[in-house]
């Protein structure tokens, strides 16, 4: 540690450029985690405010929501205590009179089951037409009282209330009784026992002894979110690049401390032939790169505050700190690995050379 | 006991009519209280005798002794060890570290040493030297001359008990060389080190006890001080 401060306080420009560089991988870092973070929100926000354990759909559908059709019937004869119905359409939603369009999910629950929202504006819908729509439809100047056309669909829906963080599949909810969602659907509503919804949530950690009728399949809640069209594909793409990011700065900062190494390879002789051993040499090195990493850590994380604290809501970041102090743990580790490059070479220097001749 | 023995050593690089003798065989000792002096041109096996002698390389044959323990049977972390408790190494040229303050390289001793000189030792060795206002100076900001005043508290202030010298006083104006001579004739003396300088400068040969030449690897014994034969 000695060696490695006093050193880069006597080349501040040298080390400055690797930190910036560092600074600026760590930056990208984060910035593609808080989006990875952001587009995985955008998908599940509903979901995991349903704070559910399983769900039934057909199985036919293939874990997709709105593939998924079953009777009433099929749904009361499921085992389970804390169930809800479900029913959903997606569709896309206009505010009447205006040419604002929005892809919507319209989503019909009971009132008096758990998938019910939590209201945050407005009031809960009463009857049939009316929705609690995801407060994210305000940023496209929908408010309550605003009246919607449903696309393909002679029903008109009406804003009563909005409640935060409902996103499902990147389409905002609008949740309503499971009636409405059926007059969208079929023109009609029917809640006898052949009428059609789309699933039943579950709400019980011990759903694996819960029992279906056959043709439907009782599927976690993970792997049906990750059934989502586009979700896992989105997720490995990004993913993959954070992975590949940390490979990267490995072999960068470990071709820099490479470098760095070679042209101290003399003065490192030197110091061998005065007796310092070479493990006290790579210990110098493993500190200095493990400082380097940890100031362009910081120095990305404060970049990455201040960007995110001024991003346009539109922008799906959504940085999640535990997840970016795990992000920068690995970045130090991975940092710390590149400078193994330069051991082999510290190793093999001969302290016979510093006496020339 | 010697503080350094070579007994029967040689150096060879390379074999079959490529062979190069750096050193023939070679009988030598240093005792205590010792300051000798190894002249010779360039090219002459200067350094690989000394190379040899602090232990930074193994002869070909033949062993070699620094107080008492055989260092031609050790490892090169063993060695490495030794060098840096028993022997202080005075080198021509970037002898110190570039980006440590004067003060630092001291510190550096300190960290991967005990047993260092303590702080008045320290200040009255500087002050002999006549570097005590240099401390908090950079290696490029120094003059040849102070750069290897330096490297010589440097070597010293381990408190080994073997000092090697590689042309000490190479890059010392002749008032600064003989100050130099005589301190380490008296740290030699005071301290019961031995102290072998490799030198082409035939002036310093009155300050030391024995003189060797070497030519062409061959290392021979000049008895008078003060006359040496080509």
């Amino acid at each position: 540690m000695f060696l490695a401060w006093n050193e880069m306080k006597s080349a501040k420009l040298r080390f400055l450029l690797i930190i910036g560089v560092l600074t600026l991988m760590t930056y990208l870092v984060f910035l593609l985690s808080g989006l990875a973070n952001g587009l995985a929100e955008m998908n599940r926000e509903a979901v995991d405010q349903w704070k559910a354990d399983a769900i039934v759909l057909t199985d036919e559908s293939d874990m997709n929501l709105s593939q998924s059709s079953m009777t009433l019937h099929d749904a009361q004869r499921i085992s389970a205590e804390h169930k809800a119905e479900i029913a959903q359409i997606l569709a896309v939603a206009r505010k009447s009179g205006t040419k604002i369009k929005e892809s919507v999910a319209v989503t019909g629950i009971h009132k008096d089951q758990f998938l019910m929202p939590k209201v945050s504006e407005g009031r809960s819908f009463r009857g049939d037409h009316e929705v609690i729509a995801d407060d994210s439809l305000k940023a496209d100047g929908l408010k309550l009282g605003d009246r919607l056309t449903i696309s393909s669909s002679e029903q008109k829906l009406v804003i009563v209330g909005f409640t935060k963080k409902a996103k499902f599949n990147a389409a905002p909810v609008l949740y309503t009784t499971i009636a409405t969602v059926q007059k969208i659907k079929y023109g009609k509503a029917d809640t006898s026992d052949i009428g059609l919804i789309n699933g039943v949530v579950i709400r019980d950690p011990h759903f694996t002894k819960i029992k279906v009728p056959s043709r439907l399949k009782l599927t976690t809640i993970e792997p049906f979110i990750e059934h989502m069209p586009g979700y896992t594909p989105q997720k490995i793409s990004l993913d993959f690049m954070i992975y590949f990011l940390f490979v990267i700065v490995s072999v960068t900062i470990g071709i820099f401390l490479y470098v760095l190494t070679i042209q101290k390879v003399s003065i490192f002789g030197v110091m061998k032939a005065q007796g310092i051993s070479s493990l006290f040499l790579i210990r110098s090195v493993i500190a200095q790169t493990f400082l380097l990493a940890l100031f362009g850590v910081c120095a990305g994380f404060i970049l990455t505050a201040v960007t995110g604290a001024f991003l346009p809501s539109a922008v799906p970041i959504q940085l999640d700190i535990p997840a970016l102090i795990g992000y920068g743990a690995i970045f130090i580790f991975v940092a710390a690995l590149g400078s193994l490059f330069s051991v082999q070479t510290i190793v093999k220097i001969d302290p016979v050379q510093a006496i020339g001749g | 006991m010697s503080i350094l023995n070579i007994q029967n050593a040689s150096k060879t690089y390379g074999s079959g009519h490529t062979q190069v003798i750096a050193l023939k065989t070679t009988q030598f000792s240093a005792e205590k209280g010792e300051l000798i002096a190894v002249i010779g041109p360039s090219g002459s096996g200067k350094s690989t005798f000394l190379t040899i002698a602090g232990g930074l390389q193994n002869p070909t044959k033949g062993s070699v002794l620094i107080n008492g323990q055989e260092v031609t049977k050790l490892g090169e972390r063993k060695r490495s060890m030794i060098r840096l408790k028993e022997v202080g190494f005075i080198l021509q040229a970037s002898n110190l570290v570039p980006y440590l303050s004067v003060d630092n390289q001291f510190r550096l001793l300190d960290k991967v040493k005990k047993g260092n000189l303590n702080q008045q030792e320290k200040a009255q060795l500087l002050k002999q030297l006549g570097i005590e206002n240099l401390t908090k100076k950079y290696p490029a900001d120094l003059s040849g001359g102070e750069k290897q005043r330096v490297a010589i508290a440097k070597a010293l202030y381990t408190n080994p008990s073997l000092i090697l010298a590689d042309e000490p006083t190479a890059s010392l104006d002749s008032n600064r060389a003989f100050e130099v001579i005589k301190m380490l004739a008296q740290e030699t003396k005071e301290k019961n080190k031995a102290t072998i300088m490799v030198t082409h400068d035939n002036r310093l040969t009155k300050y030391c006890d024995k003189v060797y030449t070497i030519v062409d690897g061959g290392l021979s014994l000049v008895s008078d001080n003060l006359q040496i034969r080509p």
